[in-house]
């Protein structure tokens, strides 16, 4: 049996798999300083009767570092940058105490500008003076060669033993400074946040004598085991919709192209699965305007929910994106649409007088009936999320390709079905689909979708090689590894034979057991170098990985 | 905020050859640095995804012999669609401008095509230009080309175009392919001074280049009034380039483009693809966007590394005061003294296909005509040496074409495909954007409309 729960901001949700059945669900609320209290409340609720032997793995999901980044709630990081040449250091301000040293190393990994030990020793000698117990040291182009970011952290744990540093290259081995800049940082900050968590969930697994594997759910859909070694923290960012995204996948039939459409208070996220695989976002996730490194399924937040106020302004009636409080209906202070639902008969929830009232002093000064604003009111909000419905497809479309058979290979796809979960869900989902021609579907079980999709999620494992035949080393992306090229004469077959080791060599790290002799490759460039008209050496840039998926879908019986 | 555009389009799996200098690796050192430096996320730019141009597009441009899918891959098809892309989003003022960097290059292209030369087989530029005049009716345009090759192929299909400025500064035609680009070549007799070319001395530095972009390019643009000025952004002026000579550095290049301030920027040749490219392309990006780009700078230069020849200098302002008179004095020139009188203003030419060894001899006839530029008829004959050379008649229609014009061409048109001295027969009205052609030995005729 496989459990599943999503640790959210404000409720904890559980469900436990059995034989490609849900045989129980929780929803709890989570205490905002004892995860632990409420994780043990939804593992009985879901448990009650089933031996803790029988569960075989247990996933997490959860926001809580998000919400940790947005309310601001860590320790203050400093930041020792190495940028060298290239876009002006006015781009490098951060909201914290950063030093910019000398030292550059190109794009093949060669040192252009060597470090000055004398501004590394300042910079720490007054990061300390300043009491920074965490510093976030970055080059560019460290991922083609770590030495400079080495060479700071040393200094630094020879001045501060105690500090916790955190180098740029272990974190994110793909291009871009800025987005490593803003990872690196955001994973010094919340390391020991995450170490809170899992130790919660480690203690509250033991106190329930759960032995079966426990996995954290990643924001790209894969899952890893829950270690300290594992997981970048910043990877579980934006797991929660990721969560919510495969629970679909898991609800609806295999191999359908739909727009997953979660309709909360004050925001409405939308995912796309593209002929029954969820799409992942073609850059790294966007933590509240900071943009990171962090690989995530492509989830759009839009900010209109059930909670939205709703004004009049002059003739117009206009839906604003803040939420002041409940509905109308629920004892809230404004009209909501969720009022406007409830007046249509859509929905069930609040005082059907409370939300008629709200639609009469909307309407009353435009003389309309209190039938007609509701209506209006629904249609803005449909509205907006259809815009946003039609922007990602075309976003997805427009997506830029650098082969040329990428090119060729663009398709447009259209969804054929409006997925509806989430508490607003049920009394737009219908309308939605009516107007972009689709069918609605409300999953059963969709209020714990979340719990869901991570019950089902898989562990993936991926590996970047770029090997530089000239140089005489290589890099392995995930793991921040650079190492020398052994062999003498290394072919685009040697290149492809050391990846798939590497996938090896992760999973037995990892302790994964999972099938890792299908591998697909997922990106194969070969540059042959020539210098002065003759071949000096290859660079291959290859990506191997386990194939995504989820486990089955729910109620395919002894799938799983 | 006004956006600059950007479609970067490096064709990883596509080469002429292996060991080629237009290689997948061209354009590898380029996309690391910009991605490296994160500009695809700043907020000033906007990544465009690449599209496809259609043959029609091509054939509005180019006579490929014997058509247009037999010469074209579909990397160049990208390269060139990409182009328009940055063009139609120009013209719906998505960006206020743009720069394709794209492979494969094209400024060699002319409008006859029997195969590769210069590593271009097509002219993304000049496909642009008739593509903006077609679908958005933009009447003027001026094109920079910055390459250190001279822009032959682009200024062989404007020759004889007055609403197309074609500036070209290069390294002098005697030291360097392909051999032409000479201050003499100033346009065809409708034409006259709409081409001018600008052939610097090997060695140029960053000085003398920014003399001429200031004395010459600024005020000659200022003059014309372009709708849309467009920029062959060819960077192996760069001091490390292993095919040219000359010794810009990546800041001027950018001083130049924020001098320029080109509406579109397309990339062609280039070959430093580690010293240069990486440094050129992003100090072009940064300038168009308006952004510092003073950080910018190749690793083994210093300021003042390079000290310009005071004689250099002088020779270069001398041919730069001949030619900002020429222009000056364009409305004055005695054309039929230097074109010659009667009905037709006919030049012989040879042309060297160095990339695909195709010896080609053109004939191209002018029709002088007082109300419009004219049409244009082209006889050549391409030779591979190993097989039967291969002979085409083809006529080109302006879009500025009067009616009398537009008939003769017709008529042209029609006998030529009686004639039996040719295989294949074409035709490309501009002016209703209709392109023919026509197989003698099939008896088939192919017809495309915009």
């Amino acid at each position: 049996m496989y459990i599943g729960i999503d640790v959210g901001g404000t409720c904890t949700d559980a469900v436990l798999l059995d034989n490609g059945l849900v045989r129980a669900t929780a929803k709890v609320p989570t205490g905002s300083n004892d995860i632990l209290t409420s994780l043990l409340n939804a593992l009985d609720q879901i448990m009650k009767g089933v031996p803790a032997e029988l569960i075989d793995r247990v996933v997490f999901s959860t926001t809580l570092i998000t919400n940790f980044i947005v309310e601001r709630k860590y320790d203050p990081v400093g930041l020792i940058l190495i940028p060298g040449p290239g876009l002006s250091h006015v781009h490098y301000r951060y909201k914290t105490d950063t030093y910019i040293i000398s030292g550059a190393i190109d794009y093949r990994g060669r040192e252009i500008m060597p470090l000055r030990f004398d501004e590394i020793e300042n910079a720490v000698v007054d990061l300390l003076n300043k009491d920074y117990k965490k510093v976030a040291v970055v080059g560019k182009f460290s991922v083609r060669n770590n030495k400079h970011e080495i060479e700071v952290a040393e200094v630094l744990k020879k001045y501060c033993p105690e500090c916790h540093v955190e180098m740029g290259h272990q974190v994110s081995g793909r291009l871009s400074f800025p987005r490593r800049v803003v990872s690196t940082m955001l994973t010094c900050a919340t390391r020991d946040k995450y170490s809170y968590f899992m130790d919660s969930v480690k203690e509250a697994m033991a106190r329930r004598g759960i032995t079966g594997s426990v996995f954290i759910l990643k924001a790209d859909g894969g899952t890893m085991p829950l270690g300290k070694e594992t997981c970048v923290p910043i990877e579980t960012i934006f797991s929660g919709p990721a969560a919510s995204t495969l629970g679909v996948q898991a609800l609806i039939p295999p191999g359908e192209t739909s727009v997953v459409v979660d309709i909360g208070g004050t925001t409405t996220d939308l995912a796309l699965i593209l002929s029954g695989q969820p799409l992942l976002a073609a850059r790294g996730a966007t933590v509240y305007d900071q943009l990171t490194q962090v690989r995530a399924l492509a989830v759009k937040s839009v900010p209109v929910g059930g909670d939205s106020i709703v004004e009049r302004v002059g003739k117009e009636i206009v839906v604003y994106s803040e939420r002041l409080g409940a509905p109308f209906c629920l004892g809230g202070p404004m009209p909501t649409p969720t009022d406007a639902l409830r007046v249509l008969g859509l929905t069930s929830v609040g005082n059907e007088d409370k939300a008629r009232e709200a639609m009469e002093s909307l309407g009353k000064p435009l003389g309309m009936s209190c039938y007609d604003v509701a209506n209006h009111i629904t249609n803005l909000v449909i509205d907006i999320i259809i815009k946003e419905i039609d922007a990602m497809f075309l976003q997805w479309e427009q997506e830029p390709a650098y082969r040329v058979w990428e090119v060729l290979q663009k398709r447009k796809e259209r969804p054929r079905i409006v997925v509806g979960v989430g508490g607003g869900a049920a009394g737009f989902i219908t309308k939605i689909a009516a107007k972009i021609g689709c069918y609605p579907v409300i999953p059963p079980y969709a209020p714990v979708a979340n719990a869901i999709g991570a019950a089902v999620a898989l562990p993936t494992l991926q590996v970047s090689l770029r090997a530089d035949t000239e140089q005489g080393y290589y890099t392995i992306e995930e793991e921040g590894f650079q190492g020398q090229i052994a062999k003498e004469r290394f072919t685009e077959e040697d290149a492809l034979t050391l990846a798939n080791d590497w996938i090896k060599k992760r999973a037995k790290k990892y302790g994964l057991t999972m099938n890792i002799e299908k591998t697909e490759v997922t990106r194969r460039d070969v540059f042959t170098m020539v210098r002065n008209w003759v071949t000096t050496g290859r660079i291959y840039d290859i990506c191997v990985q386990t194939p995504r998926g989820i486990m089955g879908h729910i109620g395919s019986r002894g799938d799983f | 905020m006004e956006k600059t555009g950007l479609i970067f389009f490096p064709a990883f799996d596509w080469a002429i050859s292996p060991t080629h200098p237009e290689r997948e690796e061209r354009l590898l050192y380029t996309r690391d640095q910009i991605f490296e430096e994160g500009v695809m996320d700043l907020p000033q730019i906007k990544e465009f995804a690449p599209r496809l141009a259609t043959l029609h597009d091509i054939a509005r441009t180019h006579f490929c012999v014997p058509r247009v899918q037999s010469q074209v891959t579909e990397a160049h098809l990208i390269a060139a669609g990409s182009t328009l892309q940055m063009g139609d989003s120009l013209i719906s003022k998505e960006i206020k401008n743009g720069f394709a960097l794209v492979r494969p290059p094209g400024h060699h292209a002319m409008r006859v095509v029997h195969g590769n030369r210069g590593f271009c087989s097509i002219n993304n530029e000049a496909i642009l230009v008739e593509y903006l005049r077609r679908r958005h009716g933009i009447k003027k345009v001026a094109i920079v080309d910055s390459d250190a090759h001279h822009g032959d192929g682009t200024q062989d299909i404007f020759y004889h175009d007055p609403d197309v400025l074609f500036i070209s500064f290069h390294q002098d035609g005697r030291t360097i392919f392909p051999g032409t680009g000479f201050t003499h070549e100033l346009g065809g007799p409708g034409a006259y001074a709409k081409t001018l070319n600008v052939p610097l001395p090997p060695g140029t530095s960053d000085e003398t280049f920014l003399y001429v972009v200031d004395n010459l390019i600024l005020p000659v643009l200022n003059d014309f009034k372009p709708d849309i000025i467009i920029n062959s952004a060819g960077q192996d002026n760069h001091y490390t380039d292993p095919l040219g000579s000359m010794r810009f550095t990546a800041r001027a290049y950018a001083d130049f483009t924020s001098k320029l301030k080109p509406h579109l920027a397309v990339l062609e040749g280039g070959y430093a693809i580690e010293s240069a490219l990486p440094y050129v392309n992003l100090a072009i990006i940064l300038a168009l966007a308006g952004e510092d780009y003073s950080y910018v700078m190749e690793p083994d230069y210093w300021p003042g590394r390079f000290q310009e020849s005071q004689d250099r200098l002088a020779q270069v302002k001398k041919m730069v005061d001949k030619l900002l008179e020429t222009w000056e004095n364009r409305d004055k020139a005695d054309i039929q003294k230097i074109f010659g009188t009667g009905k037709y203003y006919q030049k012989k030419k040879f042309i060297y296909y160095d990339t695909d060894y195709i010896e080609e001899e053109q004939f191209e006839k002018v029709r002088v005509c007082p109300d419009c530029p004219g049409y244009i008829i082209i006889e050549s004959r391409g030779d591979r040496g190993y097989k039967q050379p291969v002979r085409i008649f083809a006529v080109s229609v302006p879009f500025q074409a009067c009616n009398a014009c537009q008939n003769e061409a017709y008529e042209i048109y029609d006998e030529a495909k009686n004639k039996k001295d040719f295989d294949y027969i074409y035709m490309q009205d501009k002016s209703t954007d209709t392109c023919i052609s026509f197989d003698k030995k099939k008896g088939q005729e192919w017809v495309t409309e915009g």
